[in-house]
């Protein structure tokens, strides 16, 4: 029998496009995120035939690792992976070189320009580059110009380079690395990585918007009442501890994940799909974007950090208590606020946003609440009439839903609300490919359109200028508000909506 | 879509000064790193439709290679004048046979290779190389060279990605004597794609020279005898040449369609309980029903038991197939030939598709799939009302033969895809002897 665990008619279907010959580079190739995230995308690429046969990953780091130190650790990392993929792996691995490799060295910068060199004619990569920063934040700027002055990034058809997240720490920082980079290299050439634009549904924001007729008509103040968008998380501060307590929620969240699906939602009809066309549009939104209140922040925030909650059998410590935080620390783990977009598709349009960890589900979500009838020509079964919803899951049960009214059966004329909804999983069955499996692709094959432009992540500092200014210069204004480990935030966020005669809507 | 602009006219050169000239172009007018380091892209173009529509001044040039709605709409209006019937494509073979027979002389600028479709142009072939034989055989050969470099509103920024253009025109032999030309010009350092660009029935020693091991070759299996379509393409695939089949992607919408019905995990078993699978081909050419039918048997591991035609009144009007499933039942397969007044513009489109299956203890679930330019009544009829019935309208792709190109070239695809490489094989054994 066929297995029909996957749909076999699907199996190869997809028409992707395929890499070019190239070199990919990983500096920090002994961290974190390269076992965990871009190894397995690369193999996963690997596994769908869409690495050409001349491709080679060098990993690049401080440790005096060997090629095959390289494999043997990416191997033992992988290796719930690759055990049903043993084979393929084994072809895989021959594709993993290492060069031991200080950015901050320029002799060895040369040492690495030849190594390349000595790959390309190895492999037949054609001088095709492009160069991952998986290092600290901090030397993302000195990393490019480290590989400027080597002469790496000086042909911009054939050099690019990925700069992971944070792109810098506020507006200031951010304008200043930007200034850097782009002095090092062309705007094409630079892809800047936000890891929620690899998701197949941040990119279904688009298609739902753009592919279909029904939507853009209603999709404007007219018609749409408010918009709440959630990051939830369940888990705590984990081993990030040392990150996230210089970060918060605001920048670990908030102006990179949560902003750009506000400006996936937010933003108009791109002329074509076109990757300048699209990132266009979204800064244009973010640069009309505000905070609802610039002159009195603290007005239109709500910063929480989570206490010790959860069952006795499950307890969770409070954030404080967590191992690498400053047992006095004032960083948010939480965060709501809301925003207004000054144009004429959303004037007047309230956005709220919400992140926070420790929180009862895992899930992230754009709500979309529309206008209430003009006249209530029925009673409503609950009560109260219910808004009509148009819900975009994001993860987990990814698809969309729509809130509308219906007839309650019986002799009477009384509504209430029912719920249509599409899933992924029920509709196409098939696990999508994690995020950085499409961007790692996208930057490969040189197509930015999910990647962030220089003005874009400007535009979205910028918008959470006040708020940073304020917890850095009058924190007291804005105060870490505890909630209890396990529920939806301290109450104060609840009263930032109620005060608009609103709630969060309870997923 | 509008055509690229050549940077200069094209200039024309006797064969042996084409190397030389081109050296001396990119090191004089144009800066070598302004050069597209992208691919070489090889084109049989002999549009003999195109060309044959002009001389008997059924259209006006001039000759282009391109095919457009005029050329489609002119091939369908002259098919009974040239005694062929009327489900006969445009793009058949037998069509432009046919209208060489008809008198006229009128002439027509031959322009092949000088417009780069801009579907094409937006990859930046590094040299597009075109071969444009004429109608006329003993034509001497003529070789032109121009350079193009992007329109400043196509280039969206990006540093500007020049090439160069070489047309090797004139009779078949005068052709075949500038292939010798083709080595040098191609080189090492690109990929080179090979786009056999008419019927694979014609010049089997020209499409074996050019289709060399190391290059990528695209044709087009709807485009000649159907035995002869097949085994090129298994040919090349046994080996190991990166082909691709441009009648095998015209029926994208189909495997689409199909798989998106089994999507939804409730729908799946039922593909393990495929009793009977029926398809429809517009005419009589069955190589893209065939691939269909040789993938879905591949995707759900039938094994082949014996094909064979299915005559009436003395005709074939289709080819019957037995396959054993994996759990030892049978299915059958049936794909037939039906009219059409208004043809595809290649010969052998589908039609309909119909897959039976019979899960035990469950209503019997019938898939239909129909082209929207047809009908399914044939496909509806014979007691599918009594079955679940899942119907899709399967939509007529009306890109160009450029933009599907373009496709693969942004693909880059480097080896033939494997839904081919697996279908091929079997479609060839289907098709009886």
């Amino acid at each position: 029998m066929t297995s029909t665990l996957t749909n076999p008619l699907r199996v190869g279907l997809r028409q992707e496009r395929v890499i070019s010959p190239q070199c990919l580079v990983i500096f920090g190739a002994s961290g974190d995120l390269t076992h965990r995230k871009l190894v397995p995308a690369l193999f996963e690429l690997f596994r769908q035939r869409r690495l050409p046969s001349e491709f080679v990953i060098l990993g690049c780091a401080r440790r005096p690792w060997s090629d095959d130190d390289f494999r043997g650790k990416m191997a033992e990392a992988l290796a719930d992976t690759i055990r049903d993929h043993h084979r393929d792996w084994e072809q895989f691995a021959g594709n993993l070189y290492y060069e031991p490799v200080d950015l901050q060295q320029s002799e060895q910068l040369l040492r690495l320009a030849d190594r390349l060199d000595g790959l390309d004619r190895l492999r037949a990569t054609r001088g095709n580059r492009t160069f991952y920063l998986s290092v600290s934040p901090d030397f993302y700027g000195s990393g490019c110009r480290a590989l400027a002055d080597a002469g790496l990034l000086s042909d911009p058809k054939r050099s690019r380079v990925v700069i992971e997240k944070p792109f810098g720490r506020d507006y200031g920082s951010a304008e200043k690395l930007n200034r850097i980079v782009r002095a090092c290299a062309q705007e094409n050439q630079v892809f800047r990585i936000d890891h929620y634009l690899g998701k197949e549904t941040v990119q279904n924001i688009l298609v739902l918007r753009f592919a279909n007729t029904i939507f853009e008509p209603i999709w404007n103040r007219n018609f749409i009442s408010s918009v709440q968008i959630t990051a939830a998380e369940t888990v705590g501060v984990e081993e990030r501890a040392g990150y996230y307590e210089s970060s918060g929620a605001l920048r670990d969240m908030v102006q990179n994940h949560l902003t750009q699906m506000l400006a996936l939602t937010t933003m108009e009809a791109p002329g074509r799909f076109d990757p300048e066309a699209i990132r266009n549009e979204k800064a244009k939104v973010l640069q009309a974007a505000r905070l609802a209140n610039n002159e009195e922040p603290w007005k239109c925030c709500v910063r929480g950090q989570y206490s010790a909650g959860g069952s006795p059998s499950d307890p969770f410590k409070a954030y404080r208590d967590e191992p690498g935080v400053n047992p006095n620390s004032t960083t948010e783990t939480y965060v709501a606020m809301k925003l207004f977009i000054d144009n004429w598709r959303w004037q007047g349009v309230p956005f709220y946003l919400r992140t926070g960890k420790r929180l009862p589900k895992r899930l992230s979500e754009v709500v979309l609440t529309f206008r209430e009838a003009p006249v209530q020509l029925f009673d409503a079964a609950g009560g109260s009439p219910t808004a009509n919803q148009l819900i975009l899951r994001i993860q987990p049960d990814e698809g969309a839903g729509f809130v509308f009214d219906v007839k309650a059966p019986g002799s009477g004329m009384r509504s209430r609300p029912v719920d249509m909804h599409f899933s992924y999983d029920e509709s196409f069955g098939e696990p999508s490919d994690e995020g950085y499996v499409r961007l790692l692709a996208d930057a490969m094959l040189g197509d930015p359109t999910l990647y962030t432009r220089a003005d874009e992540v400007e535009a979205a500092w910028r918008l959470y200028t006040p708020l940073l200014e304020l917890i850095e210069d009058s924190p007291w204004r804005l105060p870490v508000q505890p909630y209890e480990a396990g529920t939806w935030g301290p109450g104060a966020a609840d009263s930032l909506l109620a005060s608009d005669g609103l709630m969060w809507r309870r997923p | 879509m509008s055509p690229q602009l050549t940077l200069q006219a094209p200039l024309e050169l006797s064969p042996d000064e084409v190397p030389n000239y081109l050296e001396r172009l990119w090191g004089s007018e144009l800066d070598a790193s302004t050069g597209a380091s992208t691919f070489t892209l090889v084109v049989w173009e002999p549009s003999w439709l195109q060309q044959q529509l002009i001389r008997t001044g059924h259209i006006d040039g001039p000759i282009n290679g391109l095919l457009n709605k005029e050329l489609f709409a002119a091939a369908r209006s002259v098919t009974a004048e040239c005694g062929l019937p009327l489900c006969t494509a445009p793009m058949a073979p037998e069509l432009a046979l046919a209208l060489g027979e008809q008198p006229g002389h009128h002439k027509a600028e031959d322009l092949r290779g000088q417009f780069v479709d801009q579907a094409i142009s937006a990859h930046r072939p590094r040299r597009l190389i075109t071969l444009a034989p004429t109608l006329r055989e003993d034509h001497p050969l003529e070789t032109l060279v121009a350079a193009y470099c992007p329109l400043p509103e196509e280039s969206s920024g990006s540093p500007p990605a020049c090439g160069d253009v070489v047309v090797l025109r004139g009779g078949k032999g005068a052709i075949e004597q500038g292939l010798a030309l083709l080595g040098p010009l191609v080189g090492e350092e690109l990929p080179c794609w090979v786009w056999w660009n008419g019927s694979l029935d014609e010049s089997p020693d020209l499409l074996e020279a050019l289709a060399l091991p190391s290059r990528r070759v695209v044709l087009d299996s709807s485009i000649g005898d159907p035995r002869r379509c097949l085994d090129v393409l298994v040919e090349m695939i046994a080996t190991g040449r990166a082909v691709n089949d441009l009648n095998w992607l015209r029926q994208r919408g189909w495997t689409e369609s199909l798989a998106m019905v089994f999507d939804p995990p409730g729908r799946r078993d039922a593909l393990n309980h495929v009793v009977q699978l029926d398809i429809d081909v517009e005419g009589t050419h069955p190589v893209q029903g065939l691939l269909l039918a040789a993938w879905i048997a591949d995707r759900l591991g039938w094994h082949l038991l014996n094909s064979y035609h299915i005559p009436a009144d003395g005709l074939d009007v289709g080819i019957g197939a037995e396959f054993q499933r994996s759990d030892g039942e049978s299915v059958q397969v049936r794909l037939m030939s039906v009219p059409v007044g208004i043809p595809n513009s290649h010969p052998g489109a589908l039609v309909g598709l119909r897959l039976i299956c019979c899960p035990q203890g469950k209503k019997p679930l019938c898939v239909i799939l129909c082209s929207e330019s047809g009908g399914c009544m044939r496909l509806e009829a014979g007691g599918v009302a009594t079955m679940e019935l899942a119907e899709e309208v399967v939509s007529v792709s009306g890109d160009s033969e450029e933009m599907e190109m373009a496709r693969l070239l942004s693909g880059g695809h480097d080896s033939t895809n494997p839904l081919l490489a697996a279908a091929a094989p079997l479609a060839a054994k289907l098709l009886p002897l």
